[in-house]
């Protein structure tokens, strides 16, 4: 565990560019530091499209949309005034993607909380930071809640969960 | 030039047709249209269109016209065709607002996933002629299984210890073929009363209409896994119990139970989860099955194999007293 390598796990939303924010607002003025923004791609569900091409269409700008996300968050930190250098984006595609990559790792689509936790494990950050947006229990039961499943089965590292 | 409804039949059918000879559809798109007495042709096979297939709930016929009742004219059997229709739409549970769609081309996936499983209603899928995904469905001989349930002429008491064993064995195995779906990373989608059916001849429970679909990302099979809840506890129950049904069976609010909100299910705040306080004859370990999908749980089943390996012991363990 590096205690200088923090992970970021966005998914496009206000609260996790409030997570970006605060993690480099708690970092401005600390050297040493390695942020990367991870993003665990979910693309919409092939079978509410009425035929490939559609879904593949919607596949392409989900994308767009999440890379434009991450490129504005990389610049945002570097406002605050930490080095470009110091900050990385790591997109883990699904391996479910039609947009034909071979990617040397992909997500399976089971859980975000455990691809998140495995990137953290494998690169060995020692801290995780999540964006929570607050469910109702009910909401947990049906939906699942990805940073309490981080506070449950996160190891070896701390977990910041910002609401 | 292409046959007429008159030309078909006279080929097909023995017996004169004497209903209304609509027309001919090799494209399906604009289903309104298509009604008793159109004749369907696409794949290898000539379908009769009797009527829309409706929905009953509460007295109330909703037609679903997208659905049609048909004769297959090749072999004279009756089949249920689902035409495309793609709606979304938003499922209200509680409090809470899930959004569904409904997809043609998951149902017809599973089709061929449970071909010749019988836990799932049997049927395939072809295309028409404009590529629509038509799915051809056999009907299933049976009733609901809650209406079945509802229907036995027998109290709590008797229904638990008389009926209960034999349809929780057979309701495990229908849990059991939601895993099967699951593994194959597919989800029923719309797990409720309704679409689980209890086959007149065999007894078998079959479920039916898996065409909805939904956008979890965390817990792709969390709604799967809260209707078999569900269905557990009316199966248990033998109905749902609200407070003032509970009222009534005690017949005076003075002699019920003490029953707190924690004791209802999460979702339905009026369906009683705890059935324990009001059946006291049934085991704690059941009865702690229902109480994970009440509000007093701190902890979900996440997958129907976890739900499984609490409510299978049950069933051997009364087994064993029995």
């Amino acid at each position: 565990m590096d205690t200088n390598k923090i992970l970021v796990a966005i998914d496009g939303s206000e609260n996790s560019k409030r997570a970006v924010e605060y993690v480099a607002d708690i970092v401005k003025g600390c050297r040493d530091f390695d942020i990367t923004l991870l993003h665990i791609e979910r693309l919409p569900d092939r079978d509410i499209f009425a035929d490939e091409d559609a879904w593949k269409k919607a596949c392409v700008a989900h994308r767009q949309k999440i890379e434009s996300f991450l490129s504005d968050n990389k610049q945002m930190i570097a406002d605050y005034g930490i080095p470009q250098k110091r900050v990385y984006t790591d997109y883990v595609e699904s391996c479910h993607s039609p947009l034909e990559e071979e990617p040397s790792y992909c997500s399976r689509g089971t859980s975000i909380a455990q691809d998140i936790l495995h990137v953290a494990e494998k690169e060995h950050f020692g801290t995780v930071v999540i964006g929570r947006r607050g469910v109702s229990k009910a909401e947990e039961f049906m939906f699942g809640s990805v940073s309490n499943k981080i506070i449950h089965s996160g190891k070896d590292c701390t977990v910041w969960v910002v609401q | 030039m292409s046959e007429t409804v008159k030309q078909i039949l006279d080929r097909f059918q023995s017996d004169p047709y004497m209903g209304r000879q609509g027309k001919v559809y090799t494209d399906t798109s604009d289903f309104m249209r298509i009604t008793g007495g159109d004749v369907l042709v696409f794949g290898d096979g000539h379908y009769l269109v009797l009527r829309d297939e409706v929905e009953r709930s509460y007295g109330v016929e909703d037609p679903k016209y997208w659905v049609k009742r048909c004769r297959h004219l090749e072999s004279g059997e009756r089949r249920l065709l689902k035409l495309v229709f793609y709606e979304k739409f938003i499922l209200q549970m509680g409090d809470i607002k899930v959004t569904c769609y409904r997809s043609p081309r998951k149902e017809a996936r599973i089709l061929g996933l449970v071909r010749g499983d019988s836990r799932f209603m049997q049927g395939f899928s072809a295309e028409d002629e404009k590529g629509n995904t038509i799915r051809v469905l056999d009907v299933v001989m049976g009733k609901r299984l809650d209406n079945w349930i509802y229907k036995l002429d027998v109290d709590h008491k008797t229904y638990f210890f008389t009926y209960l064993p034999k349809i929780l064995e057979k309701f495990i195995g229908a849990c059991e073929a939601i895993a099967y779906l699951h593994a194959n990373g597919e989800k029923h989608g719309d797990i409720r009363r309704d679409h689980l059916w209890r086959e007149t001849q065999t007894g078998d429970y079959v479920w039916i209409d898996f065409d909805y679909t939904f956008d979890f990302h965390e817990n792709p099979f969390g709604l799967d896994v809260f209707g078999l809840g569900g269905l557990l506890l009316y199966i248990v129950g033998k109905g749902f119990y609200s407070r003032n049904d509970i009222i009534s069976l005690f017949g005076d609010e003075n002699k019920a139970p003490d029953i707190e909100p924690k004791d209802f299910l999460l979702v339905f705040k009026n369906r009683l989860a705890n059935l324990h306080k009001i059946f006291p004859y049934i085991p704690k370990e059941l009865n702690w099955v229902l109480m994970h999908f009440s509000a007093g749980a701190s902890v979900y089943y996440e997958t129907v194999d976890e739900f499984l390996s609490d409510l299978r012991p049950c069933l051997k363990k009364w087994g064993k007293k029995q």
